[in-house]
């Protein structure tokens, strides 16, 4: 069964009120009670958007979808980078186009940004924004150092203006049903989370700069360097340490772990391969790792418990303990007592309650949506409200503390704790 | 903060290693008798990785396996494939054959294009570089092979460590008896009556031999008959409802399998020339048409006359 948006609101409507929405997802009732949507150019939500490049092209086309059935426009679009600039101009011909940012916020005016620039720039984007009354859809993850992820939470707080991270499995109806299915004991205690990243890619984005080293490289491929990014910790492992605090519903107490260049040794900075434990409360670990030259595993976040097991990035469900066949006690028996008597046994072939597909079933069905488009849809919606959960900005608060925490025992070879001044 | 684990192993008994699984869209059950809990275990992984395997083959579900990819193929265009899966499609092509069509891994395509008639000739193999070719938009599915399949891969497993008795129930429909029964003489195995599944329709008596049944409904876990029509017709493409089931008993469980869906909807005639191939069918036709406290039971058998008669206790034929 694939589930289409009535069908999608028929579920999150059923889940109102429950206690997985409550304290794991308050955010989904907004798709059955949105703001109200005036057709008017008053109320007409003005999106600027900071960043057109990869990620950034692929929301601003994520809110052209929204604006055919929402009354939103994008009304500026900013690239300080000429291409980008240029193709910006190209799919928005209608918006202020800008060079600089900071003279967008003065000239247009906008409700809300969103910003997907290189991941050291999202601090004082995200600060300015936020200062100049703008509400803020930052990507993740937050900043590339500790103070600054914590200078853009206490901004919002001050300023009073919405700020989501762009985790975008925060809007992900799987990961709902999964929640509710954990919380009701659908695996039994969680017990242990493991998660890995694989990818067989040289994970360059743009091949004409001049190599490793070069100005334009480190602009157009800031993810390689040190000043710009934790490389796929911040970029890749993030995403998936926000859903293990989120289905665990606690933060780590302690990170190690290491990495290496081991492959791609092209001059590049960051690693190419790391590991990671992540020990949280009552013993619990997750145990998560990631590749650019091997993509034999693939992506998945594994959630294991006493009686079964969950593959929340492939939405599969493993029993642990499926039951035993009618059969299975009368033989047993027979055999422990050196009898043979006839197994009334065989028939067409049984088939569960729930089908399997390669010996587990689907966590929730299919969708036909799109999780990045649902998050976008919240985020204007909650423009309109002027405030959001605040638990989800904590989510994203979470994630990238602990994402640089990560990358600090990786680099320093220590166990490593959040510091006093770091937990909210 | 948490419960206490329940703990969900098998009572210990001394007589046999017992565990069982999901795969196949059903239930795997293995018991290894007079094996102790480690030794069990070992074999009981070996077991499961093999038959994931063996799915991961040849799945429709899952869009990375060998079956997936050569359905996705642009019509016209042949692929290669690997030796065991141009094997899997030889031994089905042989079966189509032998049945005269009745067993059918070819399906017409999309749902909406009914008028694409199905049909092994359909599927062109070609030996000397092991590729196939799908033709007028034919799609497989091994539904009716894989149980089967891993049985025989699984009995193969067995042999080679000198597994001297094991029991596996491959979703009741495809039994596999490893040896003699401990206790000695045959493996009973009853096919389960349908409005009276603590008792037996019919029993085969088996060692080194598979019983696999086909037919229209099966029995859950508390005894209640659900009904589940999938069995086409290749011949007519209508789905076959007839309250009979149809099981045979052969030394290899592959063609156990694929004869059991085929007979369900081959006469009685053709079952028979069938069965004059081999010389280690036996073939158990149950139908409940007349009511089921009266189901009427045809054996037929390699080698012998066939034999027909009324419901009865059919454990004193067991020799």
């Amino acid at each position: 069964m694939r589930i289409n948006r009535k069908k999608f609101l028929e579920m999150t409507a059923a889940f109102a009120g429950s206690s997985v929405m409550a304290t794991h997802m308050p955010w989904f009732s907004i798709f059955n009670h949105p703001a109200p949507d005036g057709k008017g150019a008053a109320d007409r939500v003005r999106i600027g958007v900071i960043g057109v490049g990869s990620r950034g092209t692929a929301l601003t086309y994520n809110l052209q979808e929204l604006a055919k059935t929402m009354n939103l426009e994008i009304a500026a679009v900013c690239d300080n980078y000429e291409p980008h600039f240029e193709k910006a101009k190209e799919i928005v011909p209608e918006a202020d186009a800008y060079m600089d940012y900071r003279k967008m916020i003065e000239s247009t005016e906008l409700d809300g940004v969103v910003i997907a620039t290189p991941l050291h720039e999202h601090a004082q984007m995200t600060i300015d924004c936020l200062q100049a009354g703008l509400h803020v859809f930052c990507e993740k993850a937050m900043a590339r150092h500790l103070d600054d992820v914590k200078r853009m939470y206490d901004t919002h707080l001050e300023e009073d203006k919405i700020l989501m991270i762009g985790h975008q499995r925060l809007f992900n109806p799987i990961y709902l049903d999964a929640m509710d299915k954990l919380e009701k004991g659908g695996i039994g205690p969680i017990t242990m989370l493991r998660g890995w990243w694989h990818r067989n890619t040289d994970w360059v984005f743009y091949e004409n700069t001049g190599g490793r080293g070069t100005e334009l490289d480190k602009r157009l491929n800031w993810r390689f360097y040190d000043e710009t990014s934790a490389g796929m910790i911040s970029e890749l492992g993030s995403h998936h340490f926000q859903v293990a605090n989120w289905v665990l519903g606690e933060t780590p107490e302690s990170v190690v772990g290491h990495g290496s260049i081991n492959f791609f040794d092209d001059g590049r900075e960051v690693y190419d391969n790391f590991a990671l434990v992540f020990r949280y409360p009552n013993g619990v670990h997750f145990s998560y790792d990631c590749i650019t030259s091997n993509k034999h595993n693939g992506m998945q976040v594994q959630v294991l418990g006493n009686d079964g097991t969950m593959e929340l990035e492939s939405n599969m469900w493993f029993e642990e303990f499926p039951s035993d066949p009618p059969s299975a006690e009368n033989l047993l028996q027979q055999l422990e007592d050196g009898e043979n008597e006839t197994i009334p046994i065989g028939g067409a072939t049984w088939l569960p309650d729930t089908p399997l597909r390669l010996g587990g079933k689907y966590i929730s069905p299919e969708y036909e949506m799109n999780d990045t488009l649902l998050y976008l849809e919240g985020f204007v919606n909650y423009i309109k409200k002027g405030s959001a959960p605040e638990k989800l900005t904590i989510e994203g608060y979470n994630a990238s503390i602990w994402t640089l925490l990560a990358e600090e025992a990786t680099k320093t070879g220590q166990m490593v704790t959040a510091p006093e001044k770091y937990l909210l | 903060m948490f419960s206490s684990p329940k703990h969900k192993k098998n009572a210990m008994r001394r007589s046999a290693f017992s565990n069982r699984f999901y795969a196949m869209g059903t239930r795997l059950h293995l018991i290894l008798p007079g094996l102790d809990e480690s030794v069990g275990h070992r074999l009981f992984v070996q077991v499961k990785r093999e038959v994931d395997r063996i799915e991961r083959k040849i799945s429709r579900f899952d869009p990375q396996s060998d079956l997936s990819r050569l359905n996705q193929i642009k019509p016209g265009q042949s692929a290669q494939v690997d030796e065991e899966f141009f094997d899997i499609l030889m031994a089905c092509k042989t079966c189509w054959k032998i049945t005269e069509g009745a067993f059918d891994p070819a399906l017409s395509g999309k749902e909406n294009e009914p008028s694409i008639e199905p049909g092994m000739n359909k599927v062109q193999l070609f030996e000397e570089n092991r590729t196939v070719l799908l033709t007028d938009g034919v799609q497989l599915d091994l539904g009716g092979f894989g149980k089967g399949y891993a049985l025989e891969k699984v009995s193969d497993l067995f042999h080679q460590r000198g597994v001297k008795h094991a029991f596996v129930n491959f979703g009741e429909s495809s039994v596999l008896a490893v040896g003699a029964h401990p206790a000695g003489g045959n493996w009973k195995i009853g096919i389960r009556h349908a409005t009276e599944p603590r008792k037996s329709a019919f029993v085969f008596g088996v060692q080194d031999a598979s019983v696999s049944t086909s037919g229209n409904f099966f029995i859950d876990d508390s005894g209640k008959t659900i009904q589940h029509h999938h069995i086409i017709d290749p011949k007519t493409g209508v789905t076959d409802e007839r309250p009979v089931t149809m099981s045979v008993s052969a030394a290899s469980p592959l063609l156990a399998e694929m004869l059991s869906t085929a007979f369900l909807v081959m006469e009685e005639e053709q079952i028979k020339r069938v069965i004059s191939l081999y010389d280690d069918l036996k073939v158990v036709k149950i139908d409940y048409s007349a009511g089921t406290d009266q189901p009427e039971i045809t054996e037929y058998n390699s080698n012998q006359h066939n034999e027909q008669g009324q419901y009865e206790d059919q454990s004193e034929k067991v020799s």
